[in-house]
């Protein structure tokens, strides 16, 4: 196995409550996580907004001291020599105002090279491949404020690789793109790591996860409640049958009479669009899908449609937490 | 530091301030305010001090008694004119870490592989430069528009304005420290702003102060400013502001000083509680 | 459901309170609020004490008939206060919501817009009046003041005055929902012509193309009358003219305002310049 690039130990982060006395216990943001990233691997840390995962990035990229805790980048300890550990690190920040809007996307990358120390010729060349690889050599002397969001994000990714840093760190990258950027941006990444980069990304996408991470480390409440690959963790519910069903009316009662008849989990959203209630049943052995369908329409469910799918990192979180991700 | 890294601090100073004046540059809307502001802004002062002068200035030679001149014009338009100068400095030097604070620049600033400080310098650096070019044009428009001549010797003006500027940038910069943490700027400026409205002297001569309020304008740097140049404009010289002249470089040291103190007091502390300390 | 005016009179309540309660979770702003006034006065109360002769400013009792600066400035703080009031209660608030994107929220009310800008007005002379009395009480303890004259005459003198700008708001808030700069629009008209219509000084002190606007402006002889009725100044003309003048003067602005605002509406509402914010 090749070197860690990034180490994080017992990390934790607690902030005071604000405007209560001392004696209150603090807000523990997050509560003492471990993880390992190998050089060229894509990492990423899933969970719901609220789980700790923006605070890890945070203070990974020294914007914020942990309480206690060990971060190395590239075998840099980042806690004691934070200048140094960054100049091994680019980071995007979730948000697209990261950079800023009055100037041109070509102004912005001259600045922030001359922030991370490139010499004048060296950042002219970067900065003209840059552009070059991401489709913005055209638009380059264009303010940023004229740039659509997609635009701004492949800038700001473009910034975060000036300094030709061992290790890319990116918050919520495609948060707020459409479909396609979203996709041309996973590509990137994807690019990103075929360099030999090291890639640690938060998302709070399932699908994204799964398709872009060699591994996932999933957050809930400021702990890692499960890390591995998405195909070891999906592996782990391999027992596991998920049976989808669109419900145009539900009665809590009928997911007490369906765990009662040995259905593992359920959840459930509603669907403003279809305006129907989605209701995913967690089954294993004691309880078939053909069963737990006839149950439901006993019970009375006006079943629109059902369907059966593999577990994906949704139902891994279920499982794990009782709960849906998207909320 | 090795030489290495020396030459990284330079130019990213020089990109930090280069940034500042680009965009100073490409939208100028400041300009207006510049040429506008100072003419307009004394305007309800000098018709008021008329009226106070009485239709054939029969109340001029109690003004003159305190202030040493019967030009209330000149003497209030070079008050409003460094009240102004100070004012912009606050509004500029001290909301500008708050905007990128609140818009997330600040963070990605903060990101790149420097101490924090040079990147206050690089900021410090641009915005006493525009400032010292809004302050010439504001002083042009005023000897314009009021009729203000100097009289005495130029040089003398220029030290006297180059020397104010640590104290007054450096106010700024322990302001801006501050409203990153406070946040309320517009409270913080009012509150600032108000005091040296009511102790530089600005519309008024400082010896028609009680004596309490006298020894507190004697402390604030930009009372001497005001009155250095006034007595500039009325024909001094070197000789003539020398006490200010000492009184602001020393001054201007010292807050110098507390400015980048209590911008890396703040910085430090915005490492523990996060940037926008949302908890 | 409510039909007309009751229902009209409901919004108006629900959104004077709902001011109410924002404006009461700022409390650093309504301390402020009287900090600032005060932090203005000093240098004015300096700045007549500096050009008095033996205590008395001879000099102001030549042009005005009285020696009571503080008086003299303290009433024409007051009625430029009602003046920015109206302006900032109905522009700004405008262009508040519109930045925040409420201001649909509230359109989409079947409340007309108009009775939601005399809502928020009335709630910003509300706040004017109480924070008048208060800043005038520490004025007077500070720095001493005093009216020779009756005050419910000077507030008949004051009433048209206020419907008539009223009526020059609306006009005003129309402009702001075109422009979307409410700040510097507001800042520019309400500071300048207050001053211009003598607001600090008397203004008979100006150079004559200044006093030829001047005395144009009806805001003038609303300042002017009210001196004369409180400190017994020596008017412009008199005070019953000058009431006169108030009361023509809102007739017009009303019907003109209430003209401009509708057409300026009318026009959002096709371009949907709203939908922009």
């Amino acid at each position: 196995m090749s070197r860690a690039m990034v180490e994080v130990e017992e990390l934790r982060k607690e902030f005071p409550r604000r405007g209560k006395s001392r004696q209150d216990p603090p807000v523990v943001a997050v509560a003492g996580v471990s993880f390992e990233i190998p050089q060229g691997e894509i990492f990423g840390l899933l969970g719901p907004n609220g789980a700790g995962k923006t605070t890890t990035i945070k203070m990974i990229s020294t914007l914020l001291k942990p309480t206690s805790g060990s971060v190395r980048v590239a075998g840099k300890d980042a806690i004691r020599y934070p200048i140094q550990a960054l100049r091994h690190l680019g980071t995007v920040l979730s948000g697209e105002r990261s950079i800023y809007w009055k100037l041109t996307g070509r102004e912005n990358l001259e600045y922030f090279a001359a922030l991370y120390g490139l010499p004048a010729r060296v950042a002219r060349q970067r900065i003209n491949a840059l552009l070059d690889r991401f489709a913005l050599t055209k638009r380059a002397d264009e303010n940023v404020e004229r740039y659509s969001t997609g635009m701004r994000q492949r800038i700001c990714l473009a910034k975060a690789l000036l300094a030709e840093p061992d290790v890319l760190m990116l918050d919520e990258p495609t948060a707020g793109l459409d479909p396609q950027s979203a996709r041309n941006l996973r590509d990137l990444i994807r690019e990103v790591k075929s360099e030999g980069r090291t890639v640690l990304l938060t998302t709070h996408y399932m699908e994204e996860a799964d398709q872009l991470c060699d591994r996932v480390a999933i957050f809930d409440h400021g702990q890692i409640i499960a890390l591995n690959s998405p195909g070891a963790l999906k592996h782990d519910l391999d027992d596991l049958n998920v049976l989808e069903a669109d419900i145009a009316r539900w009665d809590d009662a009928w997911g007490a009479a369906l765990q009662e008849r040995g259905a593992v989990n359920y959840d459930l959203r509603f669907d403003e669009t279809a305006r129907v209630h989605r209701l995913t049943v967690h089954l294993n052995g004691h309880l078939t899908t053909g069963e737990a369908v006839t149950e439901l329409v006993n019970l009375g469910a006006d079943i629109r449609q059902f369907s059966l799918k593999s577990p994906s990192l949704e139902d891994v979180f279920i499982r794990l937490t009782g709960k849906s991700l998207r909320e | 530091m090795d030489e290495a890294s020396g030459m990284h601090y330079w130019r990213a100073v020089m990109a930090v301030a280069k940034r500042w004046l680009t965009t100073y540059i490409r939208y100028p809307t400041w300009v207006i305010s510049v040429l506008l502001w100072p003419v307009l802004f004394p305007f309800g002062y000098v018709f008021s001090m008329r009226a106070l002068a009485g239709p054939t200035g029969e109340a001029l030679s109690s003004f003159a008694q305190l202030a040493g001149t019967t030009d209330y014009v000149t003497f209030l338009v070079t008050g409003t004119t460094f009240w102004m100068w100070f004012n912009i400095m606050l509004w500029g030097l001290g909301g500008s870490f708050r905007m990128e604070q609140l818009r997330g620049t600040l963070e990605s600033n903060w990101l790149a592989p420097l101490p924090k400080t040079f990147l206050a310098v690089g900021v410090f650096l641009a915005e006493a430069l525009m400032g010292l070019v809004q302050l010439s044009m504001s002083m042009l428009t005023i000897a314009l528009v009021y009729g203000v001549r100097l009289a005495g010797s130029p040089w003398a003006l220029l030290s006297l304005i180059l020397i104010s500027i640590p104290s007054i940038y450096g106010t700024g910069l322990i302001f801006a420290s501050l409203v990153l943490v406070a946040k309320e700027i517009n409270g913080l400026i009012f509150f600032v702003r108000g005091l040296i409205t009511v102790f530089c002297g600005v519309t008024y001569p400082i010896a028609v102060l009680p004596g309490w309020m006298q020894s507190v304008s004697r402390v604030l740097p930009l009372s001497h400013s005001v009155s250095a140049v006034r007595a500039v404009l009325a024909g001094g010289g070197f000789g003539t502001i020398a006490g200010q002249l000492r009184y602001l470089a020393v001054s201007g040291a010292v807050l110098m000083a507390l400015g980048f103190l209590a911008y890396a007091i703040i910085q430090r502390r915005m490492l523990h509680a996060g940037t926008l300390g949302q908890h | 459901m409510l039909k007309g005016w009751p229902q009209h009179l409901r919004a108006l309540g629900a959104i004077f309170r709902k001011d109410l309660q924002v404006f009461m979770s700022y409390p650093v702003n309504a301390v402020m609020r009287i900090l600032e006034p005060l932090m203005w006065m000093t240098p004015v109360y300096f700045m007549a004490r500096s050009f008095a002769v033996d205590g008395v400013n001879i000099g102001l009792r030549a042009y005005t008939g009285t020696t009571d600066y503080v008086a003299f400035f303290v009433l024409g703080a007051a009625i430029s206060s009602y003046v920015s009031a109206v302006f900032w209660g109905m522009g700004f608030a405008l262009k508040n919501e519109m930045d925040t994107g409420v201001l649909e929220s509230n359109w989409l009310t079947p409340a007309p817009l108009l009775v939601q800008m005399l809502g928020r007005s009335l709630f910003s002379l509300f706040l004017t009046t109480v924070n008048m009395l208060m800043i005038g009480c520490c004025v007077w303890l500070l720095f001493g003041f005093e009216f020779t004259g009756r005050v419910l005459p000077a507030l008949l003198t004051v009433a048209p005055l206020l419907v008539a700008l009223y009526g020059f708001g609306l006009g005003l808030a129309g402009v702001v929902l075109i422009t979307n700069n409410a700040n510097n629009i507001i800042d520019l008209v309400s500071n300048n012509i207050t001053i211009l219509s003598g607001a600090h000084f008397p203004v008979t002190v100006l150079p004559r193309p200044l006093l030829a606007i001047s005395l144009a402006l009806p805001l003038t002889y609303a300042y002017d009358a009210v001196r004369g009725q409180l400190l017994g100044t020596t008017t412009l003309m008199p005070i019953a003219m000058a009431q006169a003048i108030l009361v023509a003067f809102m007739f017009v602005t009303v019907t003109a305002g209430l003209i401009v605002f509708g057409r300026i509406q009318d026009r959002c509402r096709q371009m949907g310049t709203l939908a922009h914010h």
